[in-house]
């Protein structure tokens, strides 16, 4: 296994834990309250959790709304499948249009719902967060995967002067 | 060749650029949109660093934007919770009060469309009054400080990261390719 195979593992077990945190918090919330409000609390930050925008698992909301949902779900799902679709060693990501697409429909939705334009639904949220999550990750990936293996570089050439330095 | 321009007073500017955004009530309600103007944060950080990069210097890597990235989030953490703590001194539970009032409001439509029932209201309205009073305790500040530590961080660097592509220069044709 390389090292950018490593990493990317690492970074799949972190982002499946980060989807499995806010899955737990209302599963666990009758057999393991403690457990459950603290991981209610890390999410706090992130997202508002109003009950009455979020999925729901046992009677219990998630610990993140359902856009954000939607966002953390497509952006597992496309980390999933990266490696079937590209090279993990190939840094080059695509054009930056694709960022305006990725992030005009959900900054469009949130915008007329502020406004009061258009009262956005579960649908369009899963939608235009779910689209955004799914093309995050070939943004995200590579440019990850290249400031890592830099890092790695840059250590090991330390590492080297600082051993080479001691020999002398 | 020239060394590149310092992190840290890059990382600073960010770090109290994010805590300010974090803390002032009103304008941390951005925060609710996935952790907005905490990842906007991390795009600004690479934005602010590439202006101090000359010709004569070595060119902007992504390891760059990923030490800015997790300097910012972290300085952001700390910035945060001090100006939290401030705020909450001088000013009292006012963030607090705000999303309370909106909570209220939200909870009362769904009570009218019949999604929610009385009971379930109450009990929630009786939740976000114990969140204020418990607000200002200092296991709550500590337990608000470790959680940022870790989630800052990891939204600023996805930020960095993504300035990075963005304010980058073109690589080749190559680059011009879709998802």
């Amino acid at each position: 296994m390389t090292f950018t195979d490593r990493t990317y593992l690492v970074l799949l077990l972190l982002v499946v834990a980060w989807c499995v945190g806010f899955f737990l918090a209302p599963a666990i919330s009758t057999k393991a309250p403690g457990v459950s409000a603290t991981l209610y609390a890390c999410y706090e930050p992130i997202c508002h959790q109003l009950d009455g925008r979020s999925f729901h698992v046992e009677g219990g909301k998630f610990a993140v709304c359902a856009r954000c949902t939607s966002i953390y779900l497509g952006f597992f799902c496309t980390l999933l499948l990266y490696p079937f679709f590209r090279n993990l060693s190939e840094h080059s990501v695509p054009s930056r249009k694709w960022i305006l697409l990725a992030v005009i429909p959900m900054t469009t939705d949130v915008a007329l719902s502020l406004l009061g334009v258009h009262s956005s639904t579960l649908a369009t949220k899963i939608v235009s967060g779910g689209l955004f999550g799914l093309i995050m990750p070939y943004f995200v990936v590579p440019v990850l995967m290249e400031a890592v293996s830099q890092l790695r570089d840059q250590l090991l050439s330390r590492g080297g002067l600082f051993y080479a330095r001691k020999a002398q | 060749m020239l060394e590149k321009p310092s992190k840290l007073r890059i990382a600073l500017i960010c770090g109290a650029i994010i805590g300010a955004v974090s803390s002032v009530p009103g304008i941390s309600l951005i925060n609710c949109c996935c952790c907005a103007g905490v990842w906007l944060g991390g795009v600004l950080s690479v934005y602010l660093y590439k202006q101090q990069f000359t010709d004569e210097m070595p060119q902007l890597e992504s390891s760059d934007a990923l030490m800015l990235g997790l300097m910012a989030g972290v300085i952001g953490a700390f910035a945060a919770t001090v100006l939290n703590v401030l705020i909450l001194t001088i000013f009292g539970p006012v963030e607090g009060e705000l999303v309370k009032s909106i909570a209220e409001k939200v909870l009362d439509r769904l009570v009218e469309q019949g999604s929610m029932t009385t009971d379930m209201v109450d009990l929630m309205k009786e939740q976000i009054d114990q969140s204020i009073r418990d607000a200002g305790r200092w296991s709550n500040i500590f337990g608000g400080l470790f959680i940022a530590l870790i989630v800052y961080p990891i939204f600023t660097i996805l930020g960095a990261l993504l300035g990075f592509t963005i304010f980058r220069r073109k690589a080749s044709p190559q680059a011009n390719i879709a998802p």
